[in-house]
């Protein structure tokens, strides 16, 4: 395969995308909004758009945004196709400490939801846990790094089945609903740090953009071309950790959008992480975001979580790409 | 001052030592064959060199200062080293590869024109210039091999460090990635290649470094290697060195 033509169009690209979903996005919903209504801005019409839709679609945007960037930061520095949150067992930490939190019935801790103070709480501690076994004698092994989030997973995985059995029945109906991962209205309270924080890490990772490529040659490579690797590598995965834990614990684990949209993007734009990453995040937003809005309007109603629509999406193109590979 | 300077080098290759007080000088001109039996630690040695791993005890010097005082950036402007492959699953373009020996030059995002240039000539002068929009994956091993030397030559580097520079090389290749090299001495650097092949090492270098017992066994210029045989044994007994009558002098073996 030779490689794409015009990496540039697809970055234009993906960034009108983006934008265009910001605007556009928010107009599907359950109830159809009258737009005249809107431009007087009348209630509840304009409400509804402004609290809901609009903060709802931003969350999806930068959420599918910095899971996808987290992914394709984590393919690079692992040179592992099928790194991701997942198996590097942030996102099943954060998920084991809402699983706590919600189990032990905690509302509000320090004036933000207990809930996310959790899942901050659970990333913190495995990717302490994940970083701390890895590393050896100031070097951290990719292989380590993916073996002990794997291992991490089944673990976190076995604690919450454990709670899961424990708790209440309303206690469980919240964790399975939790676990499912969805895109809600949250407040501006809560969003606007969310997209400060992510937008932060995501200017520093694209800074790094050319040592992303080293690495994803390889670490010799890399350290032979200027890269000061092991301080490199810590800081590229605290910084896919926090990407991935603070958008986990507003929206739960949404499975596959870390693993699709690099995958996808790689076979559009090429390796070169200087296009590829922000492609990623343009796109990974675009799709989150995308699926949340088909899942609030297809059934509504009733609503189909965005992380189930995704997985119905994820699963088969999983299976697609491994098949076209072979 | 030379440009490298081991002193008692020791090295380990995991828990197992593989060399112990290896000492040698190289500068400027010198196109040096590196070699020695499977598990001689000569692979070890070019890592330890290029500053890509510990030695254990002694001193590698760059223009006099310890490798492991050099920033990377630093050190990657002054050598290069050629690995002895890399994964062969990689996703970039040959010339992406090619432009990543550009990144120590450059702060910016972008490469300057310059550095086009540089990658442009070592694509030429590699032959890989056709391939250049392939992805890596698709390459033949000989191709990737030479997609590699030319990232090493975009390097720009006073001394190179080459891990068995012509594996995969088909003959006619591996003469001219052997002349490139004597190229790259003549222009004033200093050239470390890894090799097998008694006949190559002999024609283009103008020394041979000979690793055997966890030591050097044998340093020595080329012209005085090829008056007396009697180091061949180090690689092998069947080995013979012949003679045309003419001069030209050349290793079969039995």
């Amino acid at each position: 395969m030779s490689a794409p033509a015009h990496p540039g169009r697809w970055l234009v690209g993906s960034a009108a995308a983006f934008v265009a979903g910001a605007i556009l996005l928010p107009l599907a919903g359950p109830s159809p909004l009258d737009y005249g209504a809107i431009l007087a801005r009348r209630e509840p019409d304009w409400s509804i758009l402004l609290q809901l839709r609009v903060s709802r679609t931003l969350l999806g945007l930068f959420a599918g945004g910095a899971l996808s960037l987290a992914g394709s930061l984590f393919q690079a520095m692992l040179r592992e196709a099928l790194a991701t949150p997942y198996t590097l067992g942030v996102s099943s930490g954060a998920s084991l400490g809402a699983v706590i939190v919600i189990a032990l019935g905690g509302h509000t801790f320090l004036g933000v939801p207990a809930i996310w103070s959790g899942a901050l709480a659970g990333a913190a501690v495995v990717q302490f846990l994940v970083v701390g076994s890895a590393a050896r004698q100031g070097r951290m092994s990719a292989f380590g790094l993916l073996l002990t989030g794997i291992a991490t997973n089944s673990v976190c995985s076995a604690v919450i089945l454990l709670i899961y059995g424990f708790a209440s029945m309303s206690q469980s109906f919240s964790i399975a609903r939790w676990l499912l991962g969805s895109v809600d209205a949250i407040g501006y309270g809560a969003l606007l740090p969310f997209i400060a924080v992510t937008t932060l890490i995501t200017a520093w990772v694209l800074t790094q953009a050319r040592h992303w490529n080293l690495l994803a040659v390889g670490e010799e490579w890399a350290s032979a071309r200027g890269a000061r690797v092991p301080r490199l590598m810590l800081a590229g995965y605290v910084a896919g950790s926090v990407l991935a834990a603070s958008t986990v614990a507003l929206t739960g684990p949404i499975g596959f959008v870390g693993l699709i949209v690099p995958h996808l993007a790689r076979s559009r734009v090429g390796a070169d992480h200087r296009v590829l990453m922000p492609c990623s995040f343009l796109m990974g937003g675009v799709l989150l975001a995308g699926c949340d809005a088909l899942g609030r309007s297809i059934l509504a109603p009733a609503e189909v979580p965005a992380g189930a629509i995704m997985a119905l999406v994820g699963g088969p193109y999983l299976v697609w790409l491994v098949r076209r590979r072979g | 001052m030379p440009l490298l300077a081991l002193r008692d080098v020791s090295c380990r290759a995991g828990s197992t030592p593989v060399l112990e007080g290896v000492s040698f000088e190289a500068g400027p001109g010198e196109l040096i064959a590196l070699m020695g039996r499977n598990g001689a630690g000569k692979s070890t040695l070019m890592n330890a060199i290029a500053g890509l791993q510990r030695a254990i005890g002694g001193a590698v010097l760059l223009e006099g200062r310890s490798v492991e005082q050099w920033s990377p950036a630093e050190r990657a402007r002054t050598l290069c080293h050629l690995p002895q492959s890399v994964r062969a699953d990689l996703p970039f373009s040959a010339e992406q590869l090619v432009l990543m020996g550009r990144y120590p030059h450059a702060d910016r995002w972008f490469e300057s024109d310059a550095d086009r240039a540089a990658v442009e000539t070592a694509m030429r002068r590699t032959g890989c210039a056709a391939f250049r929009d392939r992805r890596v994956s698709t390459l033949s091993g000989g191709e990737r091999q030479r997609v590699l030397l030319a990232a090493c030559l975009a390097q720009e580097p006073r001394l190179l460090l080459l891990d068995e520079p012509s594996t995969f090389l088909d003959v006619d290749q591996q003469l001219h990635c052997f002349s490139l090299l004597r190229e790259e001495a003549q222009r004033g650097a200093a050239c470390i290649a890894v090799t097998h092949d008694l006949n190559l090492a002999l024609t283009f270098c103008s020394r041979l470094i000979v690793l055997a017992e966890r030591g050097v066994a044998l340093d020595r210029p080329a012209a005085e290697a090829l008056a007396s045989p009697d180091w061949l044994g180090l690689f092998s007994p069947r080995l013979h060195l012949n003679d045309d009558g003419a001069g030209r002098r050349w290793v079969s073996f039995t």
